[in-house]
């Protein structure tokens, strides 16, 4: 198959179907074969489900067959192994459920079915979907395609890695406190944390109710707007699901961004960053500057409290862990396993002061969004590290500059801005006011269609 | 009332007393891996003057106009 399909957007693919050029079937059958090719080194999927995407682009044939216009029609697709799957294994990257197969689904692999998505199997998660991966587990951890020496991000580590390789068009992930937009940082892909409550959690694997947020993964940001489009929505399932409408996030991808108000907090987000990572942000914002938004320079103090988030994942972690790590502590790896039991070291009182000291950082942040639109941050402070790195035992948890917004709930994109000099991706962070995906999805959108990041691959 | 001393770092000892609290165990070559992780996670609170931060309320919310889910009245 050739590069050119491996990697076309969904609206590509959409046109190309429906001239009859490309059938879903022949793409499927491609991409399986590409993912038998590369998937060994890069371990992006934890089940493959051939049989099931081959039905799935029949039916998908059929469809259009007879000028159905759905436009995720046929659209190869993974989840993220904490999403539930009816009659397919979902382990949550963990011995525990390592042979777990549900007879339920999630709303969102549901909603992704209807749209009428092939699907081509589990992507591999780091343990439960916490923020890091260890070695001698359960299963293997996903490869960078850019290096396969370097993690690919996480916890949505197989979500990232097969986007970047082309083994497919779309994957959901999940962002608790960078797990969507990390590997979307590190695999030089697109991803879009939406606003807490806009995409529904039922049917997914909990870390930390108030923080974990569902979405699209992809490698544009149009993409993303496409399958947020198939994701949104209320579900009576999830009691944190808002039933606000949802709008047309294709439709205002191309509003454009003249007089758009940027804000750069400078505190917080550039602590111990890299110079390259710098140069490509401002490099960015300096485009934005030239498509018309008007930049500015700003302090959110605030942000410097929110490594108190920390408290709150691991609480909330332990109290939803807890009859399995006094039960079976022998099932969990030995890293995730004392980083988990390190919540129940949190007393009640401390507890509540970090949801009180969140709730000061979002009042914060909202009197800073009454007169800024977006908020422009670099997404991690470094390239990816190596998995030599990682696996440090005095490594407590990286800083990153992605759970500020978890704390807030804020909608916010990371999308790829630079390549760093021994060539990994360099990542841009957009976040904007609750329920303004489309702001900041047209934001990104302006900034992909002025340059080509998004269009560079890693050479596997 | 004159500014207090910020609280110290989480110490090992003090680390060890809550592991005994909760009746959990934690082998002695992972403590300092997990001080360094609640230490960075508790550093905000400490800093702050707990009677200054906002209040976690209103604790229960309910819309009497509409559809609601979970805790709340007709």
């Amino acid at each position: 198959m050739s590069d050119a399909i491996a990697f076309a957007t969904i609206r590509e693919l959409g046109a190309r179907y429906r001239k009859r050029e490309l059938s879903p079937v022949e793409v499927t059958r491609a991409l399986l074969a590409r993912i038998e090719k590369l998937d060994p080194a890069l371990h992006a999927f934890v089940t493959l489900t051939p049989d099931r995407a081959l039905a799935d682009a029949r039916a998908a044939e059929e469809a259009l067959r007879r000028g159905d216009e759905r436009p995720l029609l046929g659209v190869p697709v993974g989840h993220k192994d904490i999403y539930l799957t009816r009659g397919i294994r979902t382990t949550g990257g963990s011995a525990l459920f390592a042979d777990w197969v549900p007879d339920s689904e999630s709303t969102v692999v549901r909603r992704w079915q209807d749209a009428g998505t092939v699907l081509l199997g589990k992507l591999i998660t780091h343990e439960f979907a916490f923020g890091l991966q260890f070695p001698g587990h359960r299963f293997p951890p996903a490869r960078n395609p850019w290096n396969l020496d370097h993690i690919p991000g996480g916890s949505s580590s197989g979500s990232g890695a097969a986007l970047a390789a082309g083994l497919l068009h779309g994957a959901t992930g999940s962002d608790t406190g960078g797990s969507i937009r990390g590997p979307a940082a590190f695999c030089g892909i697109t991803g879009l944390k939406p606003t807490y409550g806009r995409v529904s959690r039922a049917g997914v694997m909990t870390l930390s109710w108030t923080l974990d947020h569902t979405g699209p993964m992809a490698r544009t940001v149009e993409d993303c707007a496409y399958l947020l489009q198939a994701m949104a929505g209320h579900d009576a399932a999830d009691p944190a699901c808002s039933t606000r409408p949802v709008p047309d996030y294709v439709g205002a991808l191309d509003g454009g961004v003249r007089g758009l108000r940027i804000g750069v907090p400078r505190n917080y987000f550039f602590d111990d960053a890299d110079a390259e990572n710098v140069r490509a942000f401002e490099d960015a914002v300096a485009t934005l500057r030239k498509l018309g938004a008007d930049v500015r320079d700003l302090k959110i103090p605030a942000f410097d409290l929110s490594r108190s988030f920390l408290l709150i994942v691991v609480a909330e972690a332990f109290a939803y862990h807890e009859q399995d790590l006094r039960r079976h502590p022998e099932l969990y790896g030995e890293m995730l396993r004392e980083r988990m039991l390190s919540g129940a070291l949190v007393s009640g009182h401390e507890y509540v002061q970090a949801q009180r000291l969140r709730m000061q950082i979002c009042a914060d942040v909202a009197e800073v969004m009454k007169s800024i639109d977006v908020l422009a941050t670099p997404t991690t402070p470094k390239p990816a590290p190596t998995f030599k790195m990682m696996y440090d035992p005095e490594l407590a948890f990286p800083r990153t500059n992605m759970p500020p917004f978890n704390l807030t709930g804020q909608p916010t994109l990371a999308l790829p801005c630079g390549l760093s000099a021994s060539g990994l991706p360099l990542s841009l962070q957009l976040s904007g006011r609750a329920f303004e995906e489309t702001t900041v999805l047209r934001l990104g959108h302006a900034y992909q269609r002025a340059t080509d990041w998004h269009t560079r691959r890693p050479p596997v | 009332m004159p500014d207090e001393p910020k609280r110290p770092e989480l110490t090992l000892d003090e680390l060890r007393a809550r592991i005994a609290a909760a009746g959990i165990t934690i082998p002695e070559n992972r403590l300092n891996m997990v001080r360094k992780l609640l230490g960075e996670a508790l550093a905000p609170l400490r800093s702050l003057d707990s009677r200054k931060i906002r209040p976690l309320e209103p604790a229960v919310t309910f819309d009497a106009a509409g559809p609601h889910v979970g805790v709340g009245h007709e």
